[in-house]
C-alpha cells in the first residue's frame, strides 16, 4: 500500500486529528492512538478504522518518557493540543526532533500555533468565523449557518493536517529531514476556500449573501422539496445545462425571464418550488436522470449506500458489524488504501503488543503497568 | 521547497482542478495550465497562482500530439473531464502511461470514472447531495442548504484529489511507478465526513436535522426540550451589544465566542495578522495563505499576477524540448497560442 511502513503516534483527540489518522491508516500507515489513562470520560474515537490503541498516562513523568520513547521509532506524530501543551510535558519538537530529526511533528489545532488565539478553546464554528469564511454562508436574512463541523474540523482541519504530512514524507525521501507540521483549521478551511477572495471580481459576490449565483441567491442552484417530503438539488449553471432543467420542469423558456436575471430569481424559486412539489423524488429523478440537466436526488445516508451510482462505484463499505461509511478517497489504481474492516480497536487493546514492537522488555512493560502508568484492555493481563 | 522539482500539467477547467494545481503550484511544483485555443470565452481561472499558462488545440491532432509529448516528460498530469473524453483524444491513461510509466494521471471529477452518472453534467451540489451528505446540512425546517461549493469542488474536489496526487508521489519514491488518481468528488465529501456515518450511535444525529449541534456542548445544558427557548434567549442578549463589545467580553476566554469575520475583517484581525494568515500580492489582491505551515520547507506562493492565456506557450515548449521550428509550426496551424502582443520567431 502507499503508505506501507510507515509508524504513525496519533495522540488521541476530538474529530480532526482522528480522521487525519484514519486517512494514514487507511492508506497504509501503521497507526497507534494513544489513549488516556486512566480513561476519560469523552466519547470513544469514531474514526479508529485500522488503528491500534495504547493506553498511557502523559501526565506521569515516566509516561512521557515512553512516549518519548515511542517518537524515537516513529515516522509521523500526530498531536492535537493547545500549543504549550507538549512542551510542558517535555514533548516538545525541539526536544523530539533532536532525538529523531526524521520525524514528522504534525501539529493540529484550530487557531494555529502562535497568534492572540493560540491559548484559547474554540470548536469548528468559531475556527470558521474567524476566517472569513463563515460569512459567506447561509440563506439570505438568516444568521450565517455554519455546515455542521465539516470545513474547519475536517475539510480544514483533518485532511488539510494529511495532505501536510504527506507532503513533508515525499520532501523527506529527497532531504532525509523531518519537520513541524503546523495545521490550523482556521487557515486550513479559508485555503480550501481560496477561490471565494480570488473570485471577487468575477461578480459571483456582488450580492449580499444568500442572494449570489453559488450561495442559494439562484433558482437554478438550490434544493426543492418533493411531494413525498424528500429534496432535488439543482445545478444548472451553464446555459445549456438550464435549457434542459426547463424543459424537464415542463416550462417554455421563452416565456420566462433570462436565467441571469436577479430582480427575477425570487419569483422562479417560488415557481420552482411550487412545480418540484407536484411529483415524488422517484418521479423527478426518472425525469432527470441520464440528462445534463444538472439534477440529482438529496440522498439520506441509507439511500445514498443503495443508489445505484454509489453502489457500481463501491462509493460506500460495510465493515465486518455491518456499519456502513464512505471508501477511502481518492481511488489509486495501483496502490489503492485498504481501509479495514474490523471494529475499531477498545482503549489499551494493543498497550503490551506495541511496546513490544517498539522495544521496550517484557519487565519494563510490567513496571509500567503496576505502576499504572500504562493500561490494557484485556480482561485477563498475564505478564 | 518540498515539491520542488516536480512537473505538473493541470488541463484547464472548472474550479476544483484549478485548486489542486494551486495547492501543487503553491507547494513548489511548476505547475503548466493547458488553457484551450482558440480561447473560450468561459471565466478564466481565478486560482492561476503560481501558474504558467500554454494555449493549446487539444481538438486538433497536432495538439493532442503535442500534449502526448508533454506528458512523456512531466511527473503530474491532472484533467478535469467526463470519462471518455481524454480516450477519444488519444489521451486516456492505458497511452500515456505506456509512454511514461512514473506519470502519476490524476482525474478529477464530480462523479468519478464509472457508474450510471459518469457521462453525466453536474455540480457542487449534484455531486454533495448523490454522498448524503446534503441532507445534513440546513436549518430546521428548511430545504437542505449547500455551502456555496466549498465541500465537493474545493475540500472533497481539489484538496482530495491533490492529496492523492501526494500519495501516488510519495509511493512512486519507493516504487518507482506512477498510477491513476480518480478522484470522484461525491467520493471526497462523503469520505471527508465520515464521522457523520460513524459517530450515529453516539447519539449526535438522533434528532431530525438543525436540532444537532447548534449550541454548545457542555453536558448540563444537554435538555433537548429547551434549546429553541434558549437560543430565543441568547439571540435577545447578543442582540444588545455590537460585535466589539462581545469581542471584549469574551477574548481571552474559554468560553468558546468568536466574531464572525467579513473578508475584509478577518485579513485584519489581531490573530490572523499575528499569524500571517492572509497574504497579499503585488495587485493588492488578499487571499488565504496556504495551509499547512510546514517549518522547514512551507509553501511559498507567488506574489505575481496570474498567468494570461497563453502566455508561457512557446518557453515551455522549448523546456519540454520541442524546437524553435516545431513550435513555428504548430503556431503558424493554429494548433497553438501566444498571449504576447509581437510573437517573434
Amino acid at each position: 500500500m502507499a503508505l506501507s511502513g510507515l509508524r504513525v503516534l496519533e495522540l488521541a483527540g476530538l474529530a480532526p486529528a482522528p480522521l487525519c489518522g484514519m486517512i494514514l491508516a487507511d492508506f497504509g500507515a501503521r497507526v497507534v492512538r494513544v489513549d488516556r489513562a486512566p480513561r476519560s470520560a469523552v466519547a470513544a474515537d469514531a474514526q479508529g478504522r485500522g488503528k491500534r490503541s495504547l493506553a498511557l498516562d502523559l501526565k506521569r513523568p515516566a509516561g512521557a518518557a515512553a512516549l518519548r520513547r515511542l517518537c524515537r521509532g516513529a515516522d509521523v506524530l500526530v498531536e492535537p493540543f493547545r500549543h504549550g501543551v507538549m512542551e510542558k510535558l517535555g514533548l516538545g519538537p525541539e526536544v523530539l526532533l533532536q532525538e529523531n530529526p526524521r520525524l514528522i511533528y504534525a501539529r493540529l489545532t484550530g487557531f494555529g500555533q502562535s497568534g492572540k488565539y493560540a491559548k484559547s478553546a474554540g470548536h469548528d464554528i468559531n475556527y470558521l468565523a474567524l476566517s472569513g469564511v463563515l460569512s459567506k454562508l447561509g440563506r439570505k436574512d438568516e444568521n450565517p449557518y455554519a455546515p455542521v463541523n465539516l470545513l474547519a474540523d475536517f475539510a480544514g482541519g483533518g485532511v488539510m493536517c494529511a495532505m501536510g504530512i504527506i507532503i513533508a514524507l515525499y520532501e523527506r525521501t529527497k532531504s532525509g529531514k523531518g519537520q513541524i507540521v503546523d495545521a490550523s483549521m482556521v487557515e486550513g478551511a479559508a485555503y480550501l476556500s481560496s477561490f471565494l477572495w480570488k473570485s471577487q471580481n468575477l461578480g459571483l459576490w456582488n450580492r449580499p449573501r444568500g442572494e449570489n449565483l453559488l450561495d442559494s441567491g439562484a433558482p437554478f442552484y438550490e434544493t426543492y422539496k418533493t411531494s413525498d417530503g424528500k429534496y432535488m438539488a439543482v445545478g444548472a449553471i451553464e446555459p445549456q445545462f438550464y435549457e434542459q432543467l426547463v424543459k424537464g420542469l415542463g416550462l417554455d423558456s421563452n416565456k420566462l425571464p433570462s436565467q441571469l436575471s436577479f430582480s427575477d430569481w425570487p419569483k422562479m424559486k417560488k415557481m420552482f418550488a411550487s412545480i418540484f412539489a407536484q411529483k415524488t423524488q422517484t418521479e423527478w429523478c426518472s425525469i432527470f436522470d441520464s440528462t445534463d440537466a444538472c439534477v440529482t436526488p438529496v440522498l439520506s445516508f441509507d439511500d445514498a449506500a443503495s443508489h445505484q451510482h454509489n453502489k457500481q462505484r463501491g462509493s460506500f463499505i460495510k465493515n465486518d458489524q455491518e456499519e456502513i461509511s464512505p471508501r477511502p478517497a481518492p481511488l489509486l489504481s495501483r496502490t489503492p488504501a485498504v481501509p479495514s474492516f474490523k471494529r475499531d480497536p477498545f482503549i489499551g487493546e494493543h498497550t503490551e503488543e506495541i511496546l513490544l514492537e517498539y522495544g521496550f522488555t517484557k519487565q519494563e512493560i510490567a513496571k509500567l503497568h503496576s505502576d499504572k502508568v500504562i493500561e490494557f484492555s484485556k480482561p485477563k493481563a498475564n505478564l
